[in-house]
């Protein structure tokens, strides 16, 4: 079983200023604490430019704290000698899959971070198998990754990343380029790798409807963590979110409008079917 | 007929193991000031199509028309039309290559052989359409900008050549909120005050829908639905079956209709869905 209590990532009044900028710029981020537990699904929303992306580099080593602090599973990212060890713990997912699909054949992109590793072929053999079926590629294997839609490659991209065994993996809008399918395709399989394998998930994203997933969600504005909660807590809030310029989910906005309108609709409507349901059972009782 | 196909067919690699029809008997016609969507999975061929509407490729066999003149045809012609249709792609701003905003949006106009009195003045006027005031902007860096600001030069890059028609693939792709919204308004205005006709292929469906007064649907190289928006976003369930996804309000108001309360279906905005929704109550009153 997985033991939620235990942590994973643990950051520690994280600041990054990126360098190279003419002007004194603001940093990227400044004065983050933010600890990921095992198991555990983030959100992490925030207007562009707000040290979403920044962050995630942090967790996985791709940039080093200019203040503070970054452990994951204990290994400080400042360590350059665990760097690897860090990364196949804590796993990246970019935004567009055509920019981490290295090989000719999905079997050999899935293999191709184990075979990094010198992992006996056996085991290499052993753990593909294990991947491609838990996330429905077996009959793709012998496939050319250029050749798949926008929602296989980015199954592809996880698959390669999971056979590596880690606890935790890190998303960037990794759903952006895909279409509708693609996206739930994606989404479906991320959810089941949390419910059922205990892979804790950090999810930056631009959709509402993809937070409402979540176990967490996690706001930034500026660089700094000026929200978090559960996504009732926070996907409700329609002043904290149409304050950053963001927007919730359509079933939290109509439901704002309608309160304005006099509808008695109870707190805590994020999805549409909750929407859907207290709309029909006013109508009844009326 | 201002811009269209009239049975356009495209094959990759004719002749080869690896043909592939990408575009089947394609027909269409968007008038001038049109606003249309072009929607369909990864792979249905709307890329190739909008390449055809400038020219960028040829048709195996069909035409291509535009405000009188075939595309498909040789001829010095095609230059000088196919700058009064601009094409955004995907992520415009990863092709910026200058050191400065001016310059970035100058490179179409220099092409054209303009006189450099005649770049600044099209410059200038291309930043200022796009809401960015021309002296605060023109010597700094595109990267120095946010990501926002950067698609918006990427805008005005192709509105430099004046164009008549824009086309866009998946214009808000990574962006946040405020960034879409503030992008869907210069659209419609460009599109009201200029009677500039738009052509956007996008799978986010639920800003644009609004704006929208024709949808083209793309299944697998063939054209199998095209309409006003009411009616194509109508066909909620045959849109599903083709792993598309409606205007989420749409998807609210069709779960009502479901549970029985009298409402329309066809609505994929929040404002009409809350007049829809108190309608229904005004109704019951009476």
């Amino acid at each position: 079983m997985v033991n939620r209590s235990e942590i994973i990532i643990e950051a520690k009044d994280l600041a990054y200023q990126y360098t190279g900028e003419e002007e004194a710029s603001s940093p990227a981020l400044s004065g983050v604490n933010i600890s990921v537990h095992r198991g555990e699904y983030i959100a992490l929303i925030g207007p562009n430019g707000s040290g979403k992306t920044t962050l995630l580099k942090l967790f996985n080593a791709l940039l080093v704290p200019t203040n503070g602090e970054v452990r994951v599973e204990g290994i400080s990212t400042f360590d350059e000698e665990n760097i690897l060890s860090i990364r196949r713990h804590c796993g990246m997912i970019f935004q567009n899959p055509d920019n981490q699909l290295v090989a000719t054949t999905v079997e050999e992109d899935i293999a191709f971070g184990l075979e990094n590793l010198t992992l006996p072929s056996a085991e290499i053999q052993k753990r593909v198998g294990q991947v491609s079926s838990v996330l429905g590629l077996q009959d793709l294997l012998q496939q050319a990754p250029h050749m798949l839609s926008g929602g296989e490659k980015q199954r592809v991209a996880i698959a390669g990343v999971l056979a590596m065994q880690p606890g935790c993996i890190l998303m960037d809008e990794p759903t952006a380029m895909l279409d509708p399918a693609g996206r739930n395709d994606v989404l479906q399989t991320v959810q089941h790798l949390n419910s059922e394998q205990g892979l804790a998930v950090v999810h930056v994203t631009h959709f509402p409807e993809e937070a409402v997933m979540a176990d967490r969600v996690v706001v930034l504005e500026d660089g700094r963590l000026v929200a978090q909660g559960s996504p009732k807590e926070i996907l409700g809030n329609t002043s904290l979110l149409h304050g950053l310029g963001l927007q919730s989910t359509a079933a939290v906005e109509l439901a704002s409008l309608l309160r304005q309108d006099g509808f008695d609709l109870p707190e805590g409507i994020i999805t549409n079917r909750e929407l859907v349901n207290s709309i029909c059972s006013l109508e009844q009782t009326d | 007929m201002f811009i269209g196909t009239d049975r356009l067919t495209h094959t990759y690699m004719p002749g080869t193991p690896y043909a592939k029809k990408a575009l089947d008997n394609v027909s269409f016609e968007i008038k001038q000031g049109g606003f249309a969507l072009v929607i369909g999975r990864s792979g249905s061929g709307k890329s190739t199509l909008i390449q055809h509407l400038n020219g960028l490729l040829k048709p195996t066999s069909g035409r291509v028309f535009f405000d009188g003149h075939d595309l498909g045809q040789k001829g010095s012609e095609l230059l000088k039309i196919r700058r009064k249709i601009g094409l955004v792609f995907q992520m415009p701003e990863e092709l910026f290559f200058s050191e400065t905003i001016f310059d970035e949006i100058a490179f179409a106009p220099r092409n054209l052989g303009l006189e450099e009195t005649e770049v600044q003045t099209r410059v200038i006027e291309a930043l200022e359409e796009v809401g960015m005031e021309a002296e605060q902007f023109i010597d700094r860096h595109p990267f120095q900008l946010s990501a926002g600001q950067k698609r918006m030069v990427a805008l005005a890059a192709v509105l430099s050549l004046r164009p008549e028609v824009l086309i866009l693939d998946e214009p808000t792709a990574g962006l946040d909120h405020s960034g879409q919204k503030i992008l869907f308004k210069l659209l419609a205005s460009l599109n009201k005050k200029k009677n500039m006709t738009f052509i956007i292929c996008t799978h986010h469906l639920d800003q644009v829908a609004a704006l929208a007064d024709q949808v083209l649907v793309l299944q697998e190289g063939r054209l199998v639905m095209d309409g006003f928006p009411q009616k194509i976003f109508g066909r909620r369930s045959q849109l599903i079956e083709m792993g598309l996804s409606p205007p989420v309000t749409a998807e609210i108001m069709a779960d009502l209709a479901e549970r029985g309360l009298d409402v329309r279906s066809d609505i994929f905005n929040l404002e009409d869905a809350r007049a829809e929704i108190n309608r229904l109550r005004r109704h019951r009153v009476k």
